[in-house]
């Protein structure tokens, strides 16, 4: 099929061949590419939160941003891409993710330890020795997905209990596991994860448990260092993988991601580094706007989860017994009350008016509901920046979430930093992500508007200069049928059956006016 | 109906005026004209109560009230120290750590929850300080804490009494044998086998201790010394022996308990204090000669038979304790029966004749001596912390209902401004069920968590 389609394709694409030759990147697919230069046109760039081109030229070329501003000159090889109606922004930055891990089998019968309270440690989640660049498998849909939606780079850390792993910062894209890894040991993740039915079977033999590896670990590290030092007359220090693996935290150069889960993680985890003082990322964050004030105090880097609570169920009225005498309790009689707030104080009689405490409650419910849409916004109010993490959360309600906690007063600017900016500072990669910059990667989300808008839609996402199409018409969906649910690899080979339209968006013209 | 509307009409009106009053405490309570039960010193009739800073500042006839005090009038009340629970698990996350027979280096204390709405109905009962407990389940449990009922506080460190000794929960008998032997066919699964587990334990204990002395003594001459390897469990341990921290043991049979009394004066303990401790009233005497202190007890006013190590029981248990000189505590381990403790009190005075002070003890300044913390609370007087209970009638008359709640001179309980919600946080998932009268952890007895482990043994006999 492959070598059909080349040699009908032969004749009226001859000219591109020497781009072929060399413009090969690793696609995910078996197809040379055309060119690995592009030029957005014209577009409205947000190169940063607060810095706009409201006109300007952004140039690719190799994977790399080689020029932004109005009067730019487009290369002679460049693909050039038509966007006066799009805008540009630097590609998105996962703060903390599981894509490219895939989820464990799940096993019919669980192996149990022989003794619960001495688990191996494994068993017991704890395995802070593993590195997730072992464990990436680029098939995995959640990097197409993460990608559809914006997202071009990310903090993968393993799934597991309460110690899984090191974490990588990786592209969200690309053929080998390898092609994804942008640095590894970036972190080692933690999580008030208890084991199931051994030790630790609770939050506390979480909590002792990190006590114990941290300090023994921290006296292990000293014997290691005496005997680097001078191994004479010292016996040789054991290695094992466990305590190993914590070194660099006690060190202070890799930082702990501890991911929360509420308010009371929140407080736990703060007390226990306040005890060890290990470098901490804090993630998750759900219902930190009760802890404001200790998170402001102590000024650790943040990033906040993206999923919400599920709207509540109503609950269903019970069907009318007939059988059973009907209600006709006082409580009927009693005047109407308009409760549209929640009255903090209200006291009611609840065998009589259990409609009353019924609204109230409502209201209450509706209110908490409320601080959790609102909570981006609350961080954001105290001064506190943040950056995002998927983890938990569907790719496709990413964004509708952002734009939740926007309307509940998030600004925007804000939004697209935790998006961009102050992932890429925490992952201490800004010098080649999260800005549409000179000599940065080119990682960029191109959008046919405000990406807060709800009816954006993404048209490009470039990770590392590939360009992928998000947003195929209807004409291509229907002929082509492409694999990939977020959209199609461009610049490739097109198929016999595809017709002249296609074609038309394929191709670079300028190239052809050179390259003879 | 017009009653109906008049009485719509109060309840506005009231929570209006509670609204005006949420405005943050000072710590400073003048109580006026109140009949005072001071436990240590008597009772005062028309008496004063000044609170300054959270601390009781004089206590006697027409004190005139500062100028930043907030002033009860008390005309017609009862008060009495803040009530002292010895044996609870409200206020947490997790009870037990149900996984090994010695937990010592876990702690309740890791997972306090302050949202917990059992810490409220603890206060509407005049119960202003819990010691919070891990479970039975273990043979050496976690460490357990004494925590202040301060609702509406959330960071959980607002909770801890700050200074009061560390403690820990001990068990024997029947809750760690199954749990551990039959549950998971690890020691012990006997009595003896209980034993065992404790003075291996305290054994272990003791060369680790000598380990770490030895190292240090070198280390003061050669800088490479190698530490011995870290153990965040017998390092608790080593604080028991050490008598840094207080033992709790869960215990029924009068068999069991002598066979710790041994133990701990094998390894030279003298702080204990028995839980639940239902055949203690046969042993009187010899836990009231234990040691330079006597050992203490912390019982059930008249609970008994709930399983087979606790048939053998009676309700004058703390009556008979107490007469033979054995510092006696009547507990709740319910977030039920917590708040009414002052009731089970009074049962002493049916079952046993004990005073009036003597039986108020029970709840106040005994369970505090347990604690150690007697020096802060457990009763009325110049210098302790400022935590009393109101009540409209002389606590062990069964008329009695708690009216305020005060903790270090602020106000958390007051029956008239009881709202219906009075939740620190709330589920934005949950569909609204006004039905639900008890938390999760409301009655969750010392065993909770560890039901897993029996339920498995269930299992892998089937």
């Amino acid at each position: 099929m492959r070598a059909f389609s080349a040699s009908l394709l032969l004749g009226s694409w001859l000219f591109f061949l020497p781009i072929f030759a060399h413009g090969q990147v690793n696609s995910g697919e078996d197809v040379p590419t055309v060119t690995r230069t592009h030029a957005l046109v014209n577009a409205r760039v947000v190169q940063a939160p607060k810095r706009m081109l409201e006109r300007a030229t952004v140039v690719i070329r190799d994977g790399l941003i080689t020029a932004v501003g109005p009067d730019v000159a487009i290369p002679f090889d460049a693909e050039e891409i038509v966007a006066d109606s799009l805008t540009v922004y630097a590609g998105f930055i996962d703060g903390l993710s599981h894509a490219g891990i895939p989820e464990p089998p799940k096993v019919a019968n669980e192996e149990r330890p022989e003794n619960p309270g001495f688990p191996p440690d494994a068993m017991a989640g704890i395995q802070p020795g593993r590195d997730v660049r072992t464990l990436l498998d680029p098939t995995q849909q959640n990097l197409k997905d993460l990608r559809a939606v914006g997202f071009t780079a990310a903090h993968v850390v393993p799934r597991g209990g309460m110690l899984p792993g090191s974490g990588a910062v990786i592209l969200l894209a690309g053929e080998h596991a390898n092609d994804l890894v942008v640095k590894g040991n970036t972190s080692l993740l933690a999580q008030i994860t208890p084991a199931r039915r051994m030790y630790p079977a609770t939050d506390m033999g979480v909590i002792a448990t990190m006590r114990q590896l941290y300090r023994e670990a921290t006296r292990r590290k000293r014997i290691e260092e005496l005997y680097a030092k001078d191994p004479t007359g010292l016996k040789r220090p054991a290695y094992d993988p466990v305590h190993y693996a914590l070194f660099p935290v006690l060190g202070g150069t890799t930082p702990v991601y501890f991911h929360t889960e509420d308010a009371l993680d929140l407080h736990r985890i703060l007390a226990l580094r306040s005890e060890l003082e290990f470098p901490v990322v804090l993630t998750g964050l759900s219902q930190s706007f009760e802890v404001v004030d200790k998170l402001r105090q102590a000024g650790h880097p943040l990033l906040l989860g993206t999923k919400f609570p599920k709207a509540p169920k109503k609950k269903e009225q019970e069907p009318v017994d007939s059988t059973k005498a009907q209600p006709t309790d006082a409580a009927a009689e009693l005047p109407e009350v308009a409760m549209p707030t929640y009255r903090k104080d209200l006291r009611t009689m609840s065998y009589a008016d259990v409609d009353t405490e019924r609204e109230n409650l409502e209201a209450r419910r509706d209110l908490e509901r409320k601080k959790h849409l609102a909570n981006a916004a609350t961080l954001h109010e105290a001064g506190l920046s943040f950056g995002f993490t998927t983890l938990d959360t569907k790719p496709a309600d990413i964004l509708g979430n952002v734009r939740t906690m926007i309307e509940h007063g998030l600004p925007e600017h804000a939004a697209l930093a935790a998006l961009t900016t102050t992932p890429a500072k925490i992952l201490e990669v800004s010098s080649s992500m999260g800005t549409v910059d000179v000599g940065k990667m080119a990682n960029l989300v191109v959008t046919k508007g405000s990406i807060f808008d709800n009816d954006t839609t993404i048209r490009y996402v470039f990770v590392d200069g590939a360009k992928y199409v998000m947003e195929p018409d209807q004409k291509e969906q229907d002929s082509t049928k492409t694999e990939e649910s977020g959209g199609s690899r461009a610049n490739r080979i097109a198929m016999p059956q595809e017709d002249a339209d296609r074609a038309r968006d394929l191709t670079v013209v300028r190239a052809s006016r050179t390259n003879r | 109906m017009n009653t109906r509307i008049a009485i719509l009409a109060l309840l506005l009106v009231t929570s209006t005026a509670a609204r005006a009053q949420q405005a943050p405490q000072s710590g400073n309570i003048l109580v006026q004209n109140a009949t005072v039960l001071t436990i240590t010193q008597g009772t005062l009739t028309n008496a004063d109560i000044l609170i300054l800073d959270g601390k009781i500042a004089a206590l006697g006839e027409e004190i005139s009230p500062p100028e930043e005090a907030t002033v009860i009038d008390a005309t017609g009340l009862y008060v009495m120290p803040g009530i002292i629970d010895a044996h609870s698990h409200i206020g947490i996350s997790t009870v037990n750590e149900p996984t090994a027979p010695v937990t010592a280096q876990v702690s309740v204390g890791d997972v306090l929850n302050p949202y917990s709405v059992s810490i409220y109905r603890a206060l509407a009962g005049g119960v202003t300080t819990s010691h919070v407990m891990h479970g039975s389940a273990n043979v050496i449990g976690g460490q357990n804490e004494t925590i202040k009922h301060r609702w509406g506080m959330t960071d959980p460190a607002a909770l801890r009494m700050t200074g009061a000794p560390r403690t820990i929960k001990f068990a024997l008998g029947e809750n760690p044998t199954r749990v551990h032997g039959r549950g998971n066919s690890v020691r012990p699964a006997s009595r003896m086998g209980v034993e065992y587990v404790l003075r291996e334990t305290f054994s272990k204990a003791e060369r680790y201790r000598e380990a770490w002395e030895q190292y240090e003594e070198r280390a003061r001459t050669d800088a490479r010394a190698i530490p011995p390897p870290y153990n965040e469990q017998l390092e608790v341990i080593t604080d028991i022996l050490a008598g840094d921290i207080l033992i709790h043991c869960h215990s029924y049979r009068a068999d069991e308990i002598l066979m710790l009394l041994d133990v701990l004066e094998d390894f030279g303990i003298d702080r204990v204090t028995f839980q639940h401790v239902n055949e203690g009233f046969k042993i009187a005497p010899e836990l009231a000669a234990f040691g330079k202190y006597g050992a203490a007890a912390s019982v059930f006013a008249d609970w008994w038979a709930y399983k087979f190590e606790v048939y053998y029981s009676t309700a004058y248990n703390a009556a008979i304790l107490t007469r033979n000189g054995v510092l006696t505590s009547i507990n709740s381990d319910s977030g039920e029966l917590n708040r009414h403790l002052y009731h089970e009190a009074a049962k002493s005075q049916k079952y046993g004749d004990l005073s009036d002070d003597e039986a108020l003890a029970l709840i106040t300044i005994n369970p505090a001596k347990q604690l150690g913390i007697e020096d802060r609370v457990g009763s009325i007087e110049v210098g302790k912390d400022g935590d009393l209970a109101l009540f409209t009638a002389h606590p062990l008359s069964i008329y009695a209902i708690p009216q305020k709640t005060i903790i270090d001179g602020r106000v958390y309980f007051d029956r008239d401004r009881d709202p219906d919600d009075v939740r620190l946080q709330v589920n934005p998932e949950a569909a609204i069920d006004i039905a639900v009268l008890h938390e999760k952890y409301d009655h969750q007895a010392c065993l909770e968590d560890a039901s897993l482990t029996v339920y498995d043994l269930v299992q892998e006999l089937e």
